[in-house]
Formats: structure tokens, sequence, C-alpha cells
């Protein structure tokens, strides 16, 4: 038995607890037609709770800690996802967390092992051009979609693990600079560069705007770790030079944006809440209706609303379950990202895995939270884990995957004729 | 290990980064919630009460709630959430009326939000009933502290009957005239007198001497007609001002004594947008009274004279008349603000806003009230003592829809420290033997007393 940060069962118990007690607010103040609505739905997520717990005990790791808090998150998500305008179960949204977990399990085992992704980095580059491919032959100038008929599939959302996990790649070629004019330059360096204007451009091109700030913040990490690589200290000069150039490029982004994405930047939502801020002001007088303990599950309005359940998703859950229930979801993700603070890293790839994973979760809530709300202009992008969306659930499940790695992964130790005993002991620290 | 670390600070900044916003976002939801709330169809408004504790407005209110005719004298001025009216006190003032808390959501059934005004119900139903068949408004403050007291617009609407035969309803019901501009006729004599003085001196402008033979031929050719067809022969200031003589007032505008930008000058301090020059809007506890204007281009042309009449394109509202007035009777040059807010108590009956007295900017001096306020008491003693109040007063009567309808105006005030009244008057197209203006000073003033 491997030690954990947190204790298995009580973790496990706490998690239990957080579905209980969604559930009974279900059955007691929710909206349903018929009581087996929500059993059907409290028969799913503790089926999901218990086999998840169970079959986590197989997979060899350092802490379960991140896993249970997964599970929880993906759970209060079907819990959330299955309340809205009344209780049915969202098996859609059900299916999506089953196949998160089991992704992030698989990029856990994929990235677990620097050397083997070092050797295949070009495979993901090459995925990361087919994704791109794809957007440029089946999208269109003006979509994001791919429709299939039976299932619709946001390519761009699968860009963005690949997009940290590449930034992680070729750290030993950050020693290697090469002399072009007078500068020391890093091809691979270069190349990220390159495929981060590349990503950039296209979603321009077929009017992703939204999602460029998670990309640029991943970007913005990445090179940020990528430089302070090999060195102790940071160079406070680079520093200060890259944070300049990106203020340049965001205000000249900003002044030559194109006209609709003018208009919703400088929107006035409350002068024009029958027009472009209609989504916005929804949203926020569905949190003000809920307050902070809302007004039960089912029982709000916000869902006849578009994207109630994905970009204002935020406010959806304040009104049917208050803002307290809103903060507490937010949380859950924050404390994912948390681990991997609390819990460093043992390896700079993991590190960097880690710091691209929380990037992208981080920017996608500020978007998502801070959007709907009218703090920041309103982007339209999903809220990680929790709002409906199939090809952002799988994303994000493969970037948890990343964060698990950095903390959870048992490192293959060579083995050695002899070992001190306390040694021992801190190598299982955690 | 340390550059290992270097990646946790990274996401811890990030984290802290989220994390303020977090907290800017929560602030800004707790303090702007009741703004937000007053935008839902499911928010509960509280009442609205008069000085007395009459209720003046309430959203859940049938009919045969109240008594027949109940809410008529003030439908158009405190108004409903029907939406068919915007510049009303609960339109402008929703957010106060909510009975909302963050903490209990929508479930406030007993909530206590509530706006209590400074309108005496009672003196408004029967200055209301006064004005008879006639159309018009009437509005009455406390020119020491601003409380407004009388607030009438006729036609008007009562709220609980709805808006089924809303293109049936006469011109105006859905407006209260008390803020809306309207040619002001001789009213406007006040602030050309005020201008004069202030640019004169009441010594100079008292040996000012004009002949009036009925018609005078102006600088430019053009005849000004005066009221009186037998001409009121040579005034002074005073007696021009009582016998509100047209061909003085001609003539006064071309003395070479002052110029046109003197009088723009004072114009402009009485907030009145001379030649589309911008002008603030008073704000009456949210209600937006529109600004006064004028056109002067120059003085020896017809025009710009039959502007400091009170004709032509010249446009005043009474509320704005009456503040005039209150800088007059307090003597200062500065008016005061009028209000209709007293105090507003949230969903637990706190009391959480309470108005209070304000002046605006100097708008003339002292010394020139002084001077407005004796010529203004003298006509009022000598042609007004009708009112049985001793008061200071202008009447006007304007020409509207090209001359085809008179509507008749009286402005003034109180002389009484202890019962310091202002008012405006506005009765449209008014005949000789219909209620007068004065009928209706008289009324309000009683109905205050």
């Amino acid at each position: 038995m491997l030690k954990n940060g947190l204790s298995y069962f009580g973790i496990m118990f706490l998690s239990l607890l957080s579905h209980l007690s969604l559930l009974t607010v279900v059955f007691v103040k929710g909206n349903y037609d018929n009581i087996i609505d929500p059993m059907i739905l409290s028969a799913a997520v503790l089926i999901l709770d218990v086999a998840y717990f169970t079959a986590i005990r197989f997979i060899k790791q350092n802490t379960y800690t991140f896993d249970i808090l997964l599970v929880t998150v993906l759970n209060i998500s079907v819990i959330f996802q299955s309340c809205f305008g009344k209780v049915v179960f969202a098996g859609k949204h059900y299916i999506f967390a089953i196949l998160a977990l089991v992704l992030c399990q698989c990029a856990f085992r994929l990235v677990s092992d620097y050397r083997f992704i070092e050797k295949r980095k070009y495979i993901f580059y090459g995925i990361i051009g087919v994704l791109i491919l794809s957007i440029l032959l089946f999208t269109g100038s003006r979509s994001m979609w791919i429709d299939l008929g039976f299932i619709t599939i946001q390519p761009s959302e699968f860009i963005k693990p690949f997009f940290v996990l590449v930034f992680a790649t070729s750290l030993i070629s950050l020693n290697n600079k090469h002399k072009v004019l007078c500068f020391n330059v890093v091809y691979d360096n270069w190349i990220l560069i390159g495929v981060t204007g590349v990503i950039i451009l296209l979603q321009w091109w077929c009017r992703d705007l939204g999602s460029l700030p998670t990309f640029a913040a991943v970007a913005g990490c990445g090179l940020l770790m990528r430089i302070c690589y090999p060195k102790a200290k940071l160079s406070k000069k680079l520093i200060i030079g890259i944070c300049a150039a990106a203020a340049v490029v965001i205000v000249a982004a900003l002044k030559f944006a194109p006209g609709y994405v003018q208009q919703r930047l400088n929107v006035d939502i409350w002068a024009d809440q029958h027009g472009d801020g209609w989504q916005q002001c929804q949203a926020l007088i569905a949190i003000a209706e809920g307050g902070w303990f809302g007004k039960g599950p089912g029982h709000g309005r916000l869902y006849k609303v578009p994207a109630a359940d994905t970009d204002i998703i935020f406010s959806s859950i304040s009104e049917e379950w208050g803002m307290l229930a809103a903060l507490l979801a937010v949380f859950m993700i924050l404390l994912l990202i948390i681990t991997a603070v609390i819990n460093t890293p043992r390896s700079y790839f993991h590190t960097t895995l880690s710091v691209g994973a929380g990037a992208v979760f981080i920017a996608q809530m500020s978007l998502n939270v801070f959007g709907s709300c009218n703090l920041i202009p309103f982007t339209g992008v999903t809220l990680p884990f929790i709002s409906q969306g199939g090809s952002s659930m799988l994303a994000c499940g493969i970037l948890a995957g990343f964060l698990k790695a950095g903390q959870a992964t048992v490192f293959y130790v060579p083995p050695k004729p002899a070992m001190r005993p306390d040694a021992a002991g801190r190598r299982q620290g955690r | 290990m340390k550059s290992l670390k270097r990646g946790s600070r990274l996401i811890a900044l990030m984290l802290t980064v989220f994390l303020i916003g977090m907290g800017i976002l929560i602030w800004k939801l707790m303090t702007e919630a009741s703004y937000y709330i007053s935008h839902s169809p499911e928010a509960t408004l509280g009442l609205v009460y008069d000085r007395n504790g009459d209720i003046l407005f309430d959203d859940n209110a049938k009919e045969g709630d109240y008594p027949e005719g109940h809410f008529k004298d003030v439908g158009n001025l405190i108004g409903d959430t029907s939406g068919q009216m915007s510049n009303t006190l609960v339109n402008k003032n929703l957010e106060k009326l909510s009975n909302y808390s963050f903490t209990a959501g929508l479930d406030n059934k007993n909530g206590k939000a509530a706006i209590y005004t400074t309108l005496n119900h009672n003196a408004n139903e029967q200055v209301y009933s006064a004005f008879g068949e006639k159309d018009g408004c009437a509005v009455a403050y406390n020119y020491k502290t601003g409380e407004i007291l009388v607030c009438v617009s006729k036609p008007n609407i009562d709220p609980v009957k709805g808006y089924a035969d809303i293109e049936n309803l006469p011109n105006g019901s859905l407006l209260c005239k008390v803020f809306s501009t309207t040619v002001p006729g001789s009213t406007q004599k006040v602030a050309t007198l005020i201008a004069a003085d202030e640019t004169m001196g009441i010594d100079r402008l008292m040996q000012k001497s004009y002949t009036c033979e009925s018609v005078y031929v102006n600088n430019t050719g053009i005849d000004i007609i005066c009221h009186n067809e037998y001409g009121h022969g040579t005034q002074n200031i005073r007696e021009a001002f009582a016998n509100s003589c047209n061909p003085y007032f001609a003539q006064l505008v071309e003395d070479p004594d002052w110029s046109i930008s003197d009088i723009e000058k004072v114009y402009n301090r009485l907030g009145i947008s001379v030649n589309g020059s911008e002008q603030e809007d008073i704000l009456v506890s949210g209600i937006v009274c529109d600004s006064a204007s004028t056109d002067l281009t120059n003085k020896n042309e017809f025009d710009t004279q039959w502007g400091c009449i009170g004709q032509g394109t010249t446009m005043v509202s009474p509320c704005q008349m009456m503040m005039w007035e209150s800088a007059i009777a307090n003597g200062t040059g500065r008016a005061t603000v009028p209000f209709l807010i007293d105090y507003v108590t949230n969903v637990n009956g706190r009391i959480v806003e309470r108005t209070e007295t304000e002046h605006t900017e100097q708008m003339f001096s002292a010394t020139t009230a002084k001077d407005v306020r004796d010529i203004m008491l003298e006509n009022g003693a000598n042609n007004y003592s009708g009112i049985g109040y001793p008061v200071g007063v202008k009447s006007g009567t304007a020409q509207v829809k090209n001359g085809d309808e008179e509507n008749s105006l009286l402005t003034g005030f109180v002389d009484d420290e202890s019962f310091p009244i202002a008012f405006a008057i506005l009765i449209e197209n008014r005949e000789d033997y219909d209620v007068s203006t004065d009928y209706i000073a008289s009324v309000i003033l009683n109905s205050l007393r």
C-alpha cells in the first residue's frame, strides 16, 4: 500500500459525502416529474464513484488524492448537468465523464516516462498537424465544429493537450544553442513559436477567438519554462522583454481585431440587453435570483438561454444551486491544480506539463466565469470538466492525466545493491 | 529542485491572479445584485408611500384593491413596471424598490423594501381635481429643503386599470409634463430680468424707461405686439414686469448697455442651453427633467427678442421655472435641488438612503436675487392678492400650435419663512371662462397649509 497525501479512505469518504449531499438536495428540492429520475442519477453517480475508487487501487501510483478529486468533480458535473430545467439523467455527459477518466489514466501512463515521449515527440507534432488540417478542410472559415451526423467534434479542443505536451519535449536541446546572426537560438523553441503562430492564425481564420487566450497562456508559460530551464535564476531582462512583447501583441491584437470582436469587447451589456448583451445580462440576473443558496435543482429558467450548460454554466449553477455551490465547483477544479503545487513534480518535464495543463484550466476558468459575469469580455469557452461538450471533456481528461503524472508517477529506479533505510523512506514520502 | 519549484510558483502565481479575480467578482456580484434583480421578471417590488404613509405604488394592486382613482393623480409620476412609461419614479428606482437580498434570493414575500416620498397625496389629489376639465401640470416644493410636495400632470392614467385601451388615451397621459419643456411665455421674463439686473445692476436698470404704444417696431423693422391694445405708456422695469409688457422687454434687449453675450452668460448659469450649448439634464430622484433651451443670435432681431420674452424657440420645464423661483426666494441666487424620495428602506426595513438638501451652483448674485424678489413680491401684492398668501409671482401666456392655442402659466413663491413654497403651474389651451392659474396656486397653498 502506497502512502498518500490524504488518507485514501478519508478523501473517498469526503467525495462520497459531497455527492450524497448534492443528491439529497436533488431529492428534496429538485424539480422532477418522477422519482425514478433522481434515483437513476443517484445510482449512476454512486456506481461510478465505487467503481473508480476500486479501479484506481489497481493502478500503481504515489497518491490517489488527485484521482478521487477528479471523480468528485466529474460526478458533481454530472449532477449539475442532469438538473438544468428539470431533473433528467444526463447520460451523454456521464459517458464523456467516464471517457475523460479513462483518458486521464491513459495520458498518465503515456507521459509517466519522459524518455518514451521524447523519442516520439514528432508523432505529437504530427497529431497537431493533422488536427490543424482537419480544421482547414472540414470546419470552414466561420466554424469550429466538424459535424459527423451522430456527433460533432471540436478539433481545436484536442490540439490543447498536445500543444501542452510538445512544449515539454526537447528539453535537453535547450542546452544546444546555435549562433544565428548575433543571437543564440534554440531551434526547438522557434519551431514551437512557429506552431503557436500557426494555431493562432488558424483560430483567427475559423473565428474561434475565445480559445486564443488559452493557447497564448500555454505558449507563454511553456516558453517561460523553457527559457528558464538550465538556469538556477530567472533572467529578469528576458522576462521583462517577453512581457513587453506580449503586451505589444495584445494591444495590437485588440486594436486590429475584427469589427465583431471590437463590438463584443466594448459592448455595454445593460444598454444592449436585448442584443449583444443578452446572454450576460440573463446570466447576471440568474446569479442574483439564485443568491447564495439557489432556487433548487431544476427550478431555474436560465437553461432556456443558449449556452446555459456551456459558456454561462457558472450562472446556471448559481441560479439553481446557489452561488456557494458554484464557488464550490470552481474550488474543486482549483484543488486539482493546487495538488500540483503541493506535490511538486519530480522532473522538469512533468513540471512543464503541469504548468501547461494548469495554464489551460486557469485560462478557461477565467474566460468562462469572468466572461459570463461581464468582468472581462465574453468569449464563450467551456468551464473545464463542468460544461457540456464531449471534445472539451475529453481534452480536459488528457490534461488531467498530465497534472496527475507530475505528482503520482512512480519513477523507474535502477536497482541498487544497497540502500540506506532512511533514503528509502524519503522516496515514498507522499 | 529549485528549478522544479519554479513551475509550482508559476502555477501558484496564476492561481493567485485567478483568486483575486474571483474576489473581485464576488464583490461585484454582492454590490450589483440588486441592480441585476431589478431586471428580473421574478423580482418582487416594495411599496411607494407619500409623506403621510399613503400608498402611491403597489406592484400587486388590482382593480378594487384601492378606492377608484386612488393612483390617478400620480400615475405618470410614480409609474409602474409595465414598461409603458420610462421616466417615472418607479422605473428610475427599480433597484431601490427591489424586495431582494442575496442571502435569501427571491424568497422575500414579506420584504420591507420601500420608497418614502416627499409628496403630499391629499394635496396632490386636490390640485388634480382643481384642474377640472383642463389639462396641464403643477408642481410645488419647499424651497428651503427641496422636498416636492405636489406634482400633478393632466391628462393622467390609473396604472391599476392597465393599458388595454392605450390607443385611446389622450395625448400626454403617459408623461409627467412637470419635467418636460414647454413654451414659457412671459414667465421667461423672470430669467431676462435676472440677466438684466445681473449685468447692469438695479440702479441702472431702474433708469431704463421705454414707451409701449401697443406695437413696437424693433431695429430690424419687425413689430413686437403687446397684449394691451392701448399700450402701457412709458414704464420702468417694475411696471413693465407687472404689466408683462412685450415692447418694453424688446427695447430692453436692444439696450446698448449690455450685449447678447451678457444675456447668454446669465442664461447659461440658469441652466438654459443657448444656441445648442450643452446643459446637463436635471435629475429629480432619478427622473430626468429636460433642461431649458433658447436661441440668441442678434439682439436687434425679432427672434432673439421674442425668445427673451418667452416665445419662439424658448423652452423651459415647469420644474426648472420652480427652481429659479427658489433661487430668488432663498435670496441666495442658488436654487434648491428638488427631490421626490425622502428615504429608502431595504428588504429588512432598514433605512439605507436618505436624501439631503442640496443646492445648485451660483446662478446669480444674492443682490440680484433680492432685487428680483422685491419686484415679484410687488407684482404679487398688487395683482395676485386673491391667492391669499404673500406671494411673488410672474404669469405668462404662451402661444402654441402656431398660435392656435394659448397656454397659461404662473410661477412664484410664498414669502413666508414658516411656509416656504415655490411653485409653477401650466394650464393648457386656457380660455377666459376656464379655471385660472391663480386659482390652482390658491388650491396648492391651501392644501399644503
